[in-house]
């Protein structure tokens, strides 16, 4: 029992990291068919924002010392902040460029700003200590788990509540929903292009603050990789949930969370480090199995 | 002046010539069909006053507005709607919602209310089914669903491209009355594509008729479809 | 449909010239014969040849692969295994197979035998991913690369998992990789206007009809995808022979989107621009790395601060896409003038550059 709610908080929390990213990717990719390679460089970007540029080993916190009201909003805008000036520089140009094109020019832009961070922060990865307290672990029905678990659960909930009442609720949301599916349509109808596209921006950049918030916590270090990892699996999730469908992206996103988890338990100890591979065969199998993804609307299954 | 004057303007979609120097007005309260074969052009003529496709040469006024090039949702915002070929319901989104959605630039939100309670009225089993997705309707609810959406956005003019497409001769007949009575009691101005003149002259207006890319004959719809000249038009072996 | 020898003879111009443009290189360092010039152009012909693999199968048929440089790794490891001494092997690699830990080849053999190991694996994964298409296909071959890179970061005693695979014999001279190179290009070449590149070209441009007149489009992907594969398998392995070392993570994602781009920006649908893409990138990224050592202009030093040479990177690939989205070639072949008419009617060269 205690074993089995220990698999299902790991398999959440992990999860929801996931899903998180899977929606920032998704949201994008509805409106303007981008797959966007940057989004985990967002996620450093965030994180680095939180410290003074030096290229020191040692961290030298500057905004990171704000009080928490103040920091999480900081940091919030920064991402989306970021993300909106990448759509104007660099995406706005792309708008009738094929797939692909729009693909490696993403991947440009997080290899420019990956490196930007390098120059002024260097490669090192360097240790942060951010609301540490929340990493200790807490016992709960005989499961030790670490309130962060609980919060980043807690908190991902809350965001897709939230995400989902402005986009069911607001008109912002009705012409996002609108635009993802047919965007010339919506554009006739009115909607307008630049301002929909820029509010998807700003969201997804909020989503990878998020994240970068999250995970400066779990891991007590800040590195210029640190997002790339978790943007490959969302991007798979994206994938599997059905390009396109929100909801399908967060429920692949935990989906893959929990095949993660239950795989470390459930493999041979001989087999645990290949978990990752089983993970991806999965993903490989599931593909063959459903090329559309898990939920794929009619909208999205005629026009990719 | 006419609300919708196209002047000369011409498309290419790569090597292929879509439009060629085609001219069309239109008037304040009229209905123009605008026919001919397939491949002649007019859809093109619609995307590009909607602004989907760019003119390489030519001008478009609307409402007073020079609008070649410009934006779809700009044009929108003059008060040109358009109901594209093929329908195009956002199937995800509720039927309430796709009526909703075109009302976003309206600037009088009292009349929205008012409007959203006419369009129920004349399409009865849209507000029956209103939370319902868009994406469950037949191909002919789906048609009075994008005219009402049209209608929502409260525009001067509303084009329609094939309205009868895919469509059984019944449900025809449903659509054209309701948009004859729609036109005839908000004294909308009407810009169709068909593809059967017989239909344009049974609905009454003015009538052009487009053969590879080029307007080829202009009129009466009646007078057109009751003399010789139409098919000579159509057929292409008018001119000796 | 044109026969095959009017189409040898409307477009055997390209690969002379790309091969023209590759002798050049190999000229220079003849010419110039310093050691770190020489690593310089070697570089650039595995380049060449990784970046012409990914064209044969995505410049054809359209479908963006993520995981081509697995096979990558899986020609380095081989030819590692085959061509390390017998004693290395021993106390590093105890996993392998008695016969693998008790022999050594010539590097040549490790070549044939990574080409070959490679177009197999490719054969199977491709036997299981061509139904695919779109980007369902793209991330499919991205969860390969990704199983492929687990395994061989995790598989102890066969790939010494995360730590450097070292004593692979270093091959220093030139014209070998330049040979890899030539060779390549020329069957990329042969492969495009084979009855088989034909067709797919014509799937990836027009699916539908190409697939009513009988192109059977899964069977020509997995051609061209075993066959990309073959060829990704001979870079990686020259690659391991070009500095002796190497490591699962050498053939992630670096090495993938690296070579991505060199395509896109020199043009995905044709074989001119990968071999452009290759030159004029690495050419670039050869500046900025001698910039970022300092050079001397008009008597005061002056270097880039570190960074500096992939934020330049960065900024002129998105720069090259936003002006020509279609890549430096605008996707179309390099050809002598004189048949430059013939040759721009050519079916498979749409200057919008869409694909599926």
């Amino acid at each position: 029992m205690t074993a089995l709610l220990q698999v299902l908080f790991d398999a959440l929390s992990l999860g929801s990291l996931y899903a998180l990213g899977a929606l920032g990717i998704a949201l994008i990719f509805g409106v303007m068919r981008l797959v966007n390679f940057a989004h985990g460089d967002y996620i450093a970007f965030c994180v680095f924002a939180m410290l003074w540029p030096s290229i020191d080993a040692a961290a030298i916190v500057f905004a990171g010392n704000l009080p928490t009201i103040i920091l999480v909003p900081f940091i919030l805008a920064v991402g989306a902040g970021l993300s909106v000036l990448s759509e104007i520089v660099v995406f706005r140009r792309f708008r009738n460029a094929n797939p692909a094109t729009m693909m490696i020019a993403s991947f440009a832009l997080g290899f420019v700003i990956k490196y930007f961070l390098l120059m002024l922060y260097s490669s090192r990865p360097k240790s942060i200590d951010l609301w540490s307290n929340l990493t200790q672990q807490i016992e709960f029905f005989g499961a030790r788990i670490p309130p962060l678990q609980v919060i980043t659960i807690v908190v991902t909930i809350v965001i897709l509540i939230a995400l989902t009442a402005f986009l069911k609720r607001t008109r912002f949301g009705l012409e996002m929903r609108a635009a993802a599916e047919n965007f010339t349509m919506a554009r006739m109808l009115g909607v307008r292009a630049n301002r929909v596209i820029m509010l998807a921006f700003a969201v997804s950049g909020m989503l990878a603050a998020a994240i970068g918030l999250i995970l400066v916590t779990q891991t007590g270090t800040v590195d210029i990789n640190m997002g790339a990892n978790l943007m490959l699996v969302a991007f798979v999730a994206t994938v599997i949930g059905g390009l396109g469908s929100l909801p399908g992206a967060v429920l692949a996103g935990y989906l893959i969370g929990a095949a993660t988890v239950i795989m470390q338990v459930v493999l041979p100890p001989d087999a645990r480090p290949f978990r990752d591979a089983f993970v991806y065969g999965a993903v490989i199998a599931m593909l063959v199995w459903r090329p559309n993804g898990l939920f794929t609307s009619k909208a999205t299954k005629q026009r990719v | 002046m006419s609300l919708l004057s196209v002047d000369n303007i011409s498309v290419r979609y790569g090597q292929l010539t879509a439009l060629r120097k085609a001219s069309i007005k239109v008037d304040e309260g009229e209905t123009l069909f605008v026919t001919g074969p397939n491949g002649a052009g007019k859809s093109t003529l619609l995307k590009a006053i909607a602004g989907v496709v760019t003119p390489r040469e030519g001008f478009i006024q609307f409402a007073g507005k020079h609008i070649a090039g410009k934006a779809p949702e700009d044009i929108a915002r003059l008060g040109f709607s358009m109901v594209p070929e093929g329908r195009e319901v956002f199937g995800g989104l509720s039927i309430d919602e796709n009526l909703r959605l075109g009302t976003g630039m309206r600037a009088d939100k009292d009349q929205v209310a008012k409007d959203m309670e006419q369009i129920y009225a004349v399409f009865p089993m849209l507000k029956d089914r209103k939370d319902q997705q868009a994406g469950v309707l037949s191909g002919g609810q789906q048609q009075m669903l994008v005219i009402g959406r049209a209608l929502m956005a409260g525009p001067k003019l509303i084009a329609i491209d094939e309205p009868s497409l895919g469509l059984a001769p019944k449900v025809i007949d449903d659509v054209y009355s309701t948009l004859i009575r729609l036109r005839d009691s908000r004294g909308l101005t009407l810009l169709i594509v068909e593809q059967s003149a017989t239909r344009a002259s049974l609905t009454g207006g003015r009538m052009v008729l487009m053969r590879s890319g080029e307007v080829a004959l202009e009129g009466d719809a009646r007078e057109l479809v009751k003399g010789d000249a139409l098919r000579q038009a159509y057929f292409g072996y008018g001119e000796h | 449909m044109a026969d095959r020898p009017s189409i040898l003879e409307r477009t055997w111009s390209t690969p002379v010239i790309l091969i023209g443009i590759l002798a050049a290189l190999q000229l220079a360092a003849l010419a110039v014969g310093s050691g770190p010039f020489n690593q310089t152009i070697i570089e650039i012909f595995i380049r060449v040849v990784l970046v012409v693999g990914l064209f044969v199968f995505i410049g054809n048929s359209g479908v963006i692969s993520f995981g081509h440089i697995g096979f990558t790794c899986l020609g380095a490891y081989m030819t590692a295994w085959l061509t390390m001494l017998p004693a290395i092997k021993k106390s590093k690699l105890k996993g392998l197979p008695d016969i693998i830990l008790n022999n050594k080849l010539a590097y040549g053999w490790g070549l044939v035998a990574a080409v070959i190991f490679a177009a197999i694996a490719a054969y199977v994964v491709g036997k299981v991913l061509m139904r695919l298409s779109g980007i369902a296909a793209s991330i499919a071959t991205f969860a390969v690369l990704a199983v492929i890179i687990q395994v061989y970061s995790n598989w102890d005693t066969v790939t010494g998992a995360q730590s450097s695979v070292v004593g692979i014999p270093i091959v220093r001279v030139v014209w070998p990789y330049f040979l890899c190179a030539i060779v390549v290009v020329i069957v990329a070449y042969l492969h495009q206007i084979s009855r088989s590149g034909l067709a797919l070209r014509a799937a990836r441009d027009e699916a539908t009809a190409a697939s009513a007149s009988g192109v059977n489009i899964p069977r020509e992907r997995l051609i061209a995808f075993t066959i990309s594969g073959g060829i990704m398998g001979l870079g990686g392995a020259m690659f391991a022979h070009s500095v002796g070392v190497v490591t699962p993570d050498t053939f992630y994602l670096g090495l993938t989107f690296i070579t991505l781009s060199m395509l896109v920006v020199g043009g995905m649908n044709s074989l001119s621009g990968a071999v452009l893409g290759v030159v004029v990138l690495s050419i670039i990224i050869q500046l900025l790395r001698w910039m970022e050592k300092g050079v001397d202009i008009g008597g005061a030093s002056f270097a880039l601060p570190l960074g500096v040479q992939e934020i330049a990177i960065g900024v002129v690939m998105i720069v090259i896409l936003m002006y020509r989205p279609s890549g430096l070639t605008r996707n179309r072949e390099l050809v002598w003038p004189s048949n430059k008419l013939s040759a721009r009617g050519k079916p498979n060269a749409p200057a919008d550059g869409k694909t599926a």
